[in-house]
């Protein structure tokens, strides 16, 4: 790598740390132009620069806003870089498809796991509130994810992760699919008993266990 | 003074600390409320929140049909986004909508007065989770619902038996608002708040309450209050709106509320946030005019700050607090009754944290002039968990605001001249007749407090607040006796809910 390319990583890297979308989007397409590979614009800039971020959120340095300026710049770059990396078969980071179940319009501890989430580099497929069993199946159906995640906040409304893993099941879609369960009144007991795989109790949990369970390198 | 010969001092003190306040049904307010602008800031929110319904408007999801109500009324619909010409909803309200109202309790005794100048104080409202200090935190139940229905009914800072008081978790979800519903009827015998997760549901409570109050009976009179949540922003939804419906054709009060961790659901401003929330409440509060002219309506505001670190909501802070002042205001030049605040906290435990950030919601609650407080006793983790020994702690603080509301007395008696001129320079005033004759009266006296002495504390175990809470709330379990209640009605009661619960089958969704 030359001195030149170096720096546009340096300043890639920069870029999506302070969540600077256009300055990462034109970035990202100078560095295609000076011959540096999509795996190499990814491993050696966006990646890293996500794992500052994430780390400094975690220490309570960032705030939610600056998380999703950094998340919103790493998906714009995602969308020029996904195509070229899919031809060199490069295994993406992974996908998620995200909901709240049907009766609940709670969205702001979702969409908070999926700013994280897409923070990580994560492709996030959201299908908004009020989810019914058969949109989550479709969509799966369409998104081939790697996990699955219902979001629900009302004790009335979480009673539907059970049926909904049930039609999940039926639909032959459990297949190599993670299903996460989450939401303020849900417990690691509960998410246990109403037979989903995993549980998170925030949006930093959830997108380490995912990471973990794909085996996609941490920071 | 009274002499009481038998018992010792245990007795004499239990009886104080149990008689600290008298059982009001309401409060009524001599304090002025306290004002954070003037009237031409309350008028730039005012105009501001015209312009969001004029300009922008609100969704109307799943719910064709009060879009064409909201037409017929005025509104310019597109699609389901329906826009309000500026003032309209304003003169709905106005026009129609009464300033106070009387919700009937089945006691005569405990029915109350809602609205200006008047203070109402309710139980904490919807926690999935209860806890106390031995049990932990654990999913509520039934019992755990009619415990607090029975602490509630024996409260006496407490002048309303409140809503969901938690979610019973352990019942069908389709059939747990029978239960609810009928033991505040059963456990308590003031006025409480009906269902609102479905219209169906709603009418249940509304068909209930037929049964206890007589329909006719109701058709003049309020019995019940309920609470519908906008989803902000700038969105109502088939659920909320269409229990708002049954109960306001039935004549009977809906609380519109929207619901506000700013920053998630409104600018992270007060007045954008202040501003957003009268927009929202304005269509709620017009929507049930449409409904049924003269029904009663409270505006409710929950604003809350919300923490940018993780998007927690986050409580007793002094942006909610400003929030809380400026939208009472603007009820007020509304002149509808307002509700908002309570003891919230996002502490887990009764501990200090939750102490100071309760006082401070609270203080402000009282200081605004609310009218209706929901949240008064109970909340936790911003209302995840209702707390047995936080229920007993906050319930000794609203007889504080009890006493803060009467303001200041300016009777003879207030003035106290007697008093100085009996005494005179140098001397004490804890013999003069003056002091002998209100001393009982005149301060406040905490129930859970401890001001003894170290010595005396440490002899008495060295209890702290929460431990004393504890043995507070169950002393009061094992004393409690039901309210009477008709037999006759109660029997029909029962049989109609029986029936009802087997008219269709159990679910959970
Ligand atoms: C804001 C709020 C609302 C807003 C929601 C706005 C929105 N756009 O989301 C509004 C006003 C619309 C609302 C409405 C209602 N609400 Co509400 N609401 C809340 C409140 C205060 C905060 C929720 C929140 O957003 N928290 C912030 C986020 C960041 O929360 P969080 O839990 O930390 O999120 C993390 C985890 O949960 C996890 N997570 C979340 N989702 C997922 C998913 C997966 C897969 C994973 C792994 C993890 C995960 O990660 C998140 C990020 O770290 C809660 C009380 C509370 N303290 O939770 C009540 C609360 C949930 N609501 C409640 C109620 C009762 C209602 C209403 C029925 C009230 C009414 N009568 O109108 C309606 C129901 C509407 C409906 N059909 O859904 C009750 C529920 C009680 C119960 N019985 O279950 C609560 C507990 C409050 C109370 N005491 O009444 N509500």
């Amino acid at each position: 790598m030359n001195e030149k390319q170096s720096e546009l990583l340096d300043e890639l890297y920069a870029a999506v740390v302070e969540g600077i979308g256009k300055s990462t989007v034109s970035l990202t397409v100078s560095g295609l132009e000076m011959n540096i590979a999509a795996e190499d614009l990814l491993g050696n800039a966006l990646i890293p620069a996500l794992g500052e971020v994430g780390d400094l959120f975690e220490s309570g340095e960032y705030f939610v806003p600056e998380m999703l300026m950094s998340a919103r710049a790493m998906q714009a770059a995602m969308d020029i870089l996904r195509p070229l990396l899919a031809e060199t078969g490069a295994k993406p980071i992974g996908k998620f498809v995200m909901g709240t179940v049907q009766g609940d319009i709670h969205d702001i501890g979702k969409n908070i796991c999926n700013i994280m989430l897409e923070g990580a580099g994560f492709e996030v497929i959201d299908l908004g509130v009020n989810v019914s069993a058969a949109t989550f199946i479709e969509a799966i159906q369409e998104h081939r994810p790697d996990a699955l995640g219902m979001s629900a906040f009302l004790t009335t409304t979480m009673l539907r992760f059970a049926p909904n893993m049930k039609e999940l099941r039926e639909a032959g879609v459990l297949d190599g699919l993670v299903v996460y369960v989450g939401g303020a009144p849900v417990t690691q007991e509960f998410a246990e008993h109403c037979g989903a795989d995993a549980y998170a109790p925030h949006a930093n949990a959830l997108v380490r266990d995912l990471k973990e369970r794909l085996g996609v390198a941490s920071r | 003074m009274r002499r009481r010969r038998s018992g010792g001092r245990a007795a004499r003190q239990a009886e104080r600390v149990a008689n600290h306040i008298e059982q009001q049904p309401f409060l009524t307010r001599r304090l002025k409320p306290v004002e954070v602008l003037g009237n031409e800031g309350l008028e730039i929110i005012e105009h501001n929140a015209d312009i969001m319904l004029e300009e922008i408007g609100v969704e109307i999801v799943d719910y064709p049909e009060a879009i064409e109500l909201f037409r017929g009324a005025g509104a310019d619909i597109d699609g389901t986004r329906v826009r309000f010409p500026a003032g309209m909803c304003r003169e709905l309200v106005a026009n129609s909508a009464p300033r106070t109202f009387t919700q009937n309790a089945r006691n005569p005794d405990r029915s109350v007065v809602i609205g200006d100048p008047h203070t109402v104080f309710a139980p904490a409202y919807g926690s999935p989770f209860v806890s106390d200090v031995e049990g932990g935190r654990r999913y509520a139940t039934i019992e755990d619902f009619r415990n607090f229905a029975r602490l509630a009914y024996m409260t006496p800072s407490l002048h309303h038996g409140g809503g969901t008081l938690c979610e019973p978790v352990d019942l069908p979800v389709n059939k747990r608002h029978f239960d609810m519903v009928y033991s505040h009827i059963k456990y308590n015998d003031k006025p409480f708040m009906g269902s609102v997760t479905h219209p169906d549901r709603a009418m249940d409570t509304v068909d209930m309450c037929r049964i206890l109050f007589g329909a006719d009976y109701m058709e003049e009179n309020t019995v019940l209050l309920s609470l519908a949540n906008a989803n902000s922003p700038l969105s109502w939804d088939f659920n909320m709106l269409g229990s708002a419906k049954v109960y306001a054709e039935a004549n009977q009060a809906v609380l519109i509320t929207p619901f506000i961790l700013a920053g998630a659901m409104a600018p992270v401003t007060v007045a954008g946030a202040a501003a957003q929330t009268l927009a929202e409440a304005l269509v709620g509060m017009a929507f049930t005019q449409i409904v049924r002219p003269g029904a009663p309506v409270i505006f409710g505001s929950f604003a809350s700050s919300m923490s940018m670190q993780s998007g927690a909501p986050t409580f007793g802070t002094p942006e909610p607090a400003l929030m809380l002042y400026t939208i009472a205001a603007l009820a007020r030049r509304l002149g509808v009754p307002f509700r908002s605040g309570g003891n919230l906290t996002a502490s887990k435990t009764p501990d200090a944290q939750a102490a100071y950030e309760s006082m401070a919601t609270f203080v402000p609650t009282v200081m605004a002039g609310v009218n209706f407080v929901l949240h008064t006793a109970g909340w936790l983790e911003g209302g995840l968990t209702m707390g047995y020994e936080k229920f007993i702690l906050d319930a000794d603080q609203a007889g504080a605001g009890q006493a803060l509301v009467a303001g200041v007395d300016m009777s003879e008696t207030g003035q106290a001249m007697d008093a100085v001129r009996e005494t005179g320079p140098g001397n004490h005033f804890l013999g003069s007749a003056h002091t002998l004759a209100n001393f009982e009266t005149a301060f406040w006296k905490s129930g859970q407090a401890d001001n003894n002495s170290f010595e005396q504390w440490e002899e008495e175990g060295s209890q702290d607040s929460i431990t004393r809470a504890s043995q507070t709330w169950k002393r009061m379990l094992k004393e409690y006796e039901p309210p009477p209640l008709d037999e006759a009605k109660d029997e029909e009661l029962c049989e109609w809910i029986s029936l009802r619960k087997a008219s269709f089958p159990d679910s959970n969704v």
